[in-house]
C-alpha cells in the first residue's frame, strides 16, 4: 500500500529533519505510529498525503509517486485516495452533521455530489450509530458522535487509505475503545488501510504493527 | 367638371369643419353690468357670444347687489364687462378675476365728469373724499359708447383671434349706428342749443355735456306724484332757468305731468336704457328718446 | 461556485448577528450618500419648482430675494411696498398678466396673502371646501391652515395687529372662511388668502362705518359743509364686513394709490416677457423685475455649497467603515484559519479556499445592495413628504 524509500525531509525554518530510510505499509494494515512529540509523525502523515514534498527519497500510495505529483495533482490523489481523521475532529460548526459529511464533495470538483454520494452518506452516518442526528449541528454533538462524523467524512470518498492524527486524543476511555473499533471495522468492511498516530498506549495492542518513531529522528 | 364639383364640396367641407372647429370652443361667456353693454356685446359677438346680465328688468343696475350665486357666475366668466367711472357700486366689494374683467370706459377715464350733487364725507379736517361723486351713465355719450363698443371688440378678439374679422365688421356696423343717431342728435340740437331743460335725475351729465345741452337736474321719480315741495321747488329753478321741457327717465303719471302743465312745463321721456327695455332694443330706445327729444328742440322758443 | 454559495450560506446563517452587522454597516455607507443626494436634489426641485413656475416678479428696487421670498414663499420680511399704479402700468403694456400681492399681515402666526382671484388660476388652486372668496371679508384658507387652526368654511378668523400697541394702524378685521383650498405641497397650504380689497381693509385703508351724512350725534362731526361732511376720529369703524354693512365699505382716495407689496406678472408669451423685462432697465426706474428662477438659483448655488462639505464628511465616514469592514472579514478569516488549514488538509485548492470566501463577500454585498435598494425606494416614494417634513416649511 504505502512504500517509502530514502525519504528526507527539513522544515525551512527550526533544526528539524525527518530521515526514513525504509517504510512500507500493506493493504489492510492497521498501523499505529508513536514516539515523543517532536518527532515527526504528524509531518509523515502530511508527508505521505502530499501536503508536503520531500526533499529526497520517493513515497508511493499503491502505484502512484506522491513525491512526483504537482501542487493539483497532490490535492486530487489526496482528496480521492486520503481520509484524515483529526485529533480535535475539525467539523465546521456552521454545517449539519450531514453537510459536515459531504463537505470534501462541496470543495472539490474530483468528487461528485450525486444521488449515490448522498445515500453513502447516510449509509455512513447510520453505520457510525449518528443516523438520526444528520440534521443536528456539529456543535450540538458529544465528543464521541463528533469523531464519528469526522470518520464518517473520511470514509465518504472510499479512499485506500485513512490517516488518522491522535483521532482518539481528545476522547474519553470509553469513546476512546468505541471509536477505534470503528475506525478497526471501517478498514475491514470499506477496504482500507489505517495508520494512525497515537499516544494511547492501551490501544496498541489492537493494531497490526506499531512503528517507533524514535528510530527516523536524525 | 364633376370633379371641380368634388373638389368645391371638398373645399366647402374642409372650411365647414374649421369653422366649426373654431367655434368647438364653445361661445364666450360674457357677463355685463347694464344694458347697453349686453347690447353692443351681443351686436358685436353675434353667436359668437352668450351675454348674460343677471339684474332683475325693475332693478337699476347701477345699485343692484349681486348675492354669492350671481358673484360666482361672474366669477366663472370668460369675459366681465364693466362700464367704469363707478357704475356698479358692488363690483367695488367683491372679487372678481382682473384677467377677466374689461373696463371698457378706461379709454376715456380722464374724461369723466365728477358730478357735485352727491354730499361726500371724509376722516378727520384734512381726509381724503369718498369716491362717490362721479357720473357713470357714459354710453348716453354716442361717441363714448362707441368707444365702449370698440374696447368690447378688441376684448374679444383678444379672446378669439380667429374672429377678429367677424368682431371688427360687426362693430364697424354698430358704430355706424351710434354716429348716425350722433349726428342727428347734433343736427337737431344746433337748431336750438340754449334751450333750458329741467332733468328729472342727474343722470344725463354725459348726454348733456357731448350736446352741450343747458340743463338743470332735480331728484324726481316718475311713478310718484309730484307734491308740493316739489313744485316750489321747480318754481324756484324756473326763475334761473325757464325751461319749458322736463326731461323723465321713465314715463312719468300723468298726475305730474298735468301739474307741470299748470306750470307751463311739458313732459318727454328720455330712457337711460341702463336695464333691458320693455320692447326694442338700445338703439331703437335711443332712436325714440331722439324723436321725443326733437319736440322740444323743434319747438321756437 | 453553487457548492460555494452553499457553504457561504451556511457560514452566514451561522453568524447572524455578524453579518446582519456588516448588512447594516454596508447598506448605511451605500445608502447615505445616495439618499442625501436624492433629498437634496429633492429640496432643490421643490425649492425651484415654485420659482420657475412664476415667471416673473416686479418690486420696488432693491433686495430682490427678499422681493422674492415674500412674494413667493410669503417670508416674514416684507419688501418696500409699491403702489397699485404699478400694476396698472403693467397692464397697459398689454404684455403681461399683473396678478398683484400684498403679503405683510398675519393672522395666528399664518401669512395673510392679498391678491385677486387670477392668482388661484395662475397656481392652479382648487378648491377642497366650500367655495371661492366672494366678498369683501372672505378668506380662503390654505389646507395646512385649516388643519391646525381646525378651521372649516363659515368659520370665522380675527388678523393679527402688526404689532402689540397698534394703535393707528392695522386693526384687527374678522374675516369670514369661505372655503379651503386643496393641497398643493407648496407654501400656498400655509397661507390665509384674501382679496386685495380685504387686505387695504385690514390695514385701515378701506372701512365702513355709519352714513356720516345721517349723523345725529354732534360729537361725530367734525365740519359740516354743503358738499361735504367731516368725521370725527370717535366714529366707529366695523370690524367685521357683514351683509348688513357691506354696502357700507368703501376706501377712500385713489385706489391706484393703494400699497402692494409685489406683482407677479406672467407674460403672454416669451416675447412680451423680454420686452417687459426691458422696460425696467432704466437707471431711473424705482422698480425692480426679477426672475425667480434666477433668484433662487443663486441662494441654493450658495447653501448648496454645503453639500461639497456633506459630500467630504460622507467620504470620510465611508472610508472609516470601509476600513473596518474589511478589518472585520480579515479577523473573520483569521478565526477561520484552522478552518482553512483542515479543508486544505483534506484536499482543497486555494482558489477553492478563495472561492468560499468571496461567496460570503459577495452574498452579503449582494444583501446590502438588495436593502440599500429597497431603502432607496421607500425614500424615493417618501421623498417629497419627507423633504417638505424636513427642511421646508
Amino acid at each position: 500500500m504505502i512504500a517509502i524509500s530514502n525519504l528526507k525531509f527539513s522544515y525551512r525554518i527550526g533544526n528539524f529533519t525527518l530521515h526514513i530510510p525504509e517504510f512500507s505499509v500493506d493493504k489492510h494494515e492497521k498501523i499505529a505510529v508513536i514516539g515523543p512529540s517532536g518527532t515527526g509523525k504528524t509531518t509523515l502523515l502530511n508527508l505521505i498525503a502530499g501536503i508536503i514534498v520531500p526533499s529526497r527519497g520517493s513515497i508511493r500510495i499503491n502505484h502512484t509517486s506522491v513525491d512526483q505529483l504537482n501542487d493539483a495533482q497532490r490535492r486530487q490523489f489526496r482528496i480521492t485516495h486520503i481520509g484524515f481523521v483529526f485529533q480535535d475532529f475539525e467539523l465546521l460548526d456552521y454545517l449539519n452533521v450531514y453537510d459536515n459529511i459531504l463537505h470534501p464533495c462541496r470543495i472539490t470538483k474530483a468528487l461528485q455530489l450525486d444521488p449515490a454520494v448522498r445515500q453513502r452518506a447516510r449509509m455512513l452516518a447510520q453505520e457510525m450509530g449518528i443516523g438520526d442526528k444528520l440534521k443536528r449541528q456539529a456543535s450540538d454533538l458529544s465528543q464521541g458522535e463528533r469523531q464519528r462524523a469526522a470518520i464518517c467524512r473520511a470514509l465518504l470518498p472510499r479512499p485506500g487509505l485513512i490517516l488518522a492524527d491522535e483521532a482518539t486524543g481528545n476522547l474519553d476511555p470509553e469513546n476512546k475503545t468505541r471509536i477505534l473499533d470503528l475506525l478497526f471495522r471501517a478498514v475491514e468492511e470499506h477496504d482500507t488501510t489505517l495508520l494512525a498516530v497515537t499516544h494511547d498506549h492501551e490501544l496498541l495492542k489492537r493494531f497490526d504493527r506499531i512503528v517507533d518513531f524514535k528510530e527516523f529522528r536524525d | 367638371m364633376s370633379s371641380i364639383r368634388w373638389l368645391l364640396t371638398f373645399i366647402l367641407l374642409i372650411v365647414g369643419v374649421s369653422v366649426q372647429n373654431s367655434d368647438a370652443a364653445g361661445p364666450l361667456n360674457v357677463y355685463v353690468v347694464n344694458y347697453p353693454l349686453k347690447y353692443f356685446a351681443e351686436r358685436i359677438g353675434g353667436d359668437h357670444v352668450r351675454v348674460k346680465f343677471p339684474v332683475a328688468a325693475d332693478v337699476d343696475p347701477a345699485y343692484w347687489n349681486p348675492d354669492l350665486a350671481d358673484i360666482a357666475a361672474y366669477q366663472q366668466a370668460d369675459l366681465i364687462l364693466l362700464n367704469g367711472a363707478g357704475y356698479a357700486k358692488w363690483v367695488a366689494n367683491v372679487s372678481l378675476p382682473r384677467s377677466k374683467i374689461v373696463d371698457t370706459s378706461r379709454k376715456f377715464k380722464n374724461r369723466y365728469i365728477y358730478t357735485e350733487e352727491v354730499a361726500t364725507h371724509s376722516h378727520g379736517a384734512a381726509g381724503e373724499h369718498a369716491h362717490e361723486a362721479l357720473a357713470f351713465t357714459t354710453w348716453l355719450d354716442l361717441e363714448f359708447a362707441a368707444q365702449q363698443a370698440g374696447a368690447i371688440a378688441a376684448a374679444l378678439s383678444r379672446k378669439r383671434p380667429e374672429l377678429r374679422n367677424s368682431f371688427q365688421s360687426n362693430l364697424e356696423a354698430l358704430v355706424t349706428d351710434l354716429k348716425g343717431l350722433d349726428r342727428d342728435i347734433q343736427t337737431m340740437v344746433s337748431k336750438n342749443p340754449a334751450i333750458p331743460l329741467i332733468v328729472s335725475h342727474p343722470v344725463y351729465d354725459y348726454f348733456t355735456k357731448r350736446y352741450g345741452l343747458n340743463v338743470v337736474s332735480v331728484h324726481w321719480e316718475p311713478d310718484e306724484v309730484l307734491h308740493n315741495r316739489q313744485l316750489r321747488e321747480l318754481k324756484g329753478i324756473l326763475q334761473q332757468h325757464p325751461a319749458k321741457w322736463l326731461i323723465w327717465e321713465g314715463p312719468p303719471i300723468p298726475a305730474s305731468v298735468a301739474k307741470l302743465k299748470t306750470l307751463g312745463i311739458d313732459s318727454l321721456v328720455f330712457d337711460p336704457c341702463g336695464n333691458v327695455p320693455d320692447s326694442g332694443d338700445f338703439m331703437t330706445v335711443m332712436r325714440h328718446n331722439v324723436e321725443d327729444l326733437r319736440r322740444a328742440f323743434s319747438v321756437t322758443q | 461556485m453553487l457548492d460555494s454559495f452553499y457553504i457561504a450560506w451556511k457560514y452566514i446563517q451561522y453568524n447572524r448577528i455578524k453579518t446582519a452587522v456588516l448588512v447594516a454597516c454596508i447598506t448605511l455607507i451605500s445608502f447615505l450618500p445616495f439618499a442625501l443626494q436624492l433629498l437634496l436634489h429633492e429640496s432643490e426641485r421643490q425649492l425651484m419648482s415654485r420659482a420657475v413656475e412664476t415667471p416673473l416678479v416686479v418690486g420696488k428696487k432693491g433686495s430682490s430675494l427678499d422681493l422674492v421670498m415674500n412674494t413667493l414663499y410669503f417670508g416674514d420680511d416684507v419688501p418696500e411696498l409699491l403702489t397699485m399704479a404699478a400694476s396698472d402700468r403693467i397692464a397697459d403694456t398689454d404684455l403681461s398678466l399683473p396678478i398683484p400681492m400684498y403679503v405683510r399681515f398675519k393672522t395666528r402666526g399664518n401669512p395673510i396673502v392679498g391678491t385677486t382671484l387670477d392668482y388661484f388660476e395662475f397656481r392652479g388652486s382648487k378648491m377642497a371646501r366650500g367655495r371661492q372668496m366672494a366678498v369683501l371679508g372672505d378668506c380662503v384658507l390654505g389646507a395646512r391652515v385649516a388643519e391646525s387652526l381646525d378651521l372649516k368654511p363659515g368659520d370665522s378668523l380675527v388678523s393679527s395687529p402688526e404689532s402689540l400697541f397698534d394703535l393707528a394702524g392695522v386693526y384687527p378685521l374678522k374675516m369670514k372662511v369661505a372655503g379651503v383650498l386643496q393641497k398643493s405641497h407648496t407654501p400656498d397650504d400655509r397661507a390665509v388668502f384674501v382679496d386685495l380689497k380685504t387686505a387695504w381693509v385690514i390695514q385701515g385703508l378701506g372701512h365702513g362705518h355709519q352714513d356720516v351724512t345721517q349723523l345725529k350725534d354732534p360729537t361725530l362731526v367734525l365740519k359740516r359743509t354743503e358738499s361735504n361732511v367731516a368725521a370725527t376720529a370717535k366714529l366707529f369703524h366695523y370690524t367685521e364686513i357683514t351683509e348688513k354693512n357691506m354696502a357700507s365699505f368703501h376706501f377712500h382716495g385713489n385706489l391706484s394709490a393703494y400699497p402692494i407689496s409685489a406683482i407677479i406678472a406672467v407674460p403672454y408669451d416669451a416675447k412680451s416677457g423680454t420686452i417687459l423685462r426691458g422696460r425696467y432697465l432704466s437707471k431711473n426706474e424705482t422698480q425692480q423685475i426679477a426672475k425667480p428662477e434666477e433668484v433662487i438659483d443663486g441662494l441654493l448655488q450658495n447653501i448648496f455649497r454645503i453639500k461639497n462639505v456633506l459630500d467630504a464628511v460622507i467620504a470620510m465616514v465611508t472610508l472609516a467603515t470601509v476600513l473596518a469592514v474589511i478589518l472585520v472579514f480579515a479577523l473573520s478569516l483569521r478565526l477561520r484559519q484552522r478552518e482553512i488549514q483542515t479543508i486544505f488538509k483534506i484536499g482543497c485548492s486555494r482558489m477553492t479556499t478563495a472561492k468560499l470566501i468571496a461567496a460570503e463577500i459577495v452574498i452579503i454585498i449582494f444583501s446590502s445592495a438588495v436593502l440599500c435598494s429597497v431603502l432607496m425606494v421607500v425614500v424615493r416614494s417618501v421623498a417629497n413628504d419627507l423633504v417638505r417634513m424636513l427642511f421646508i416649511k
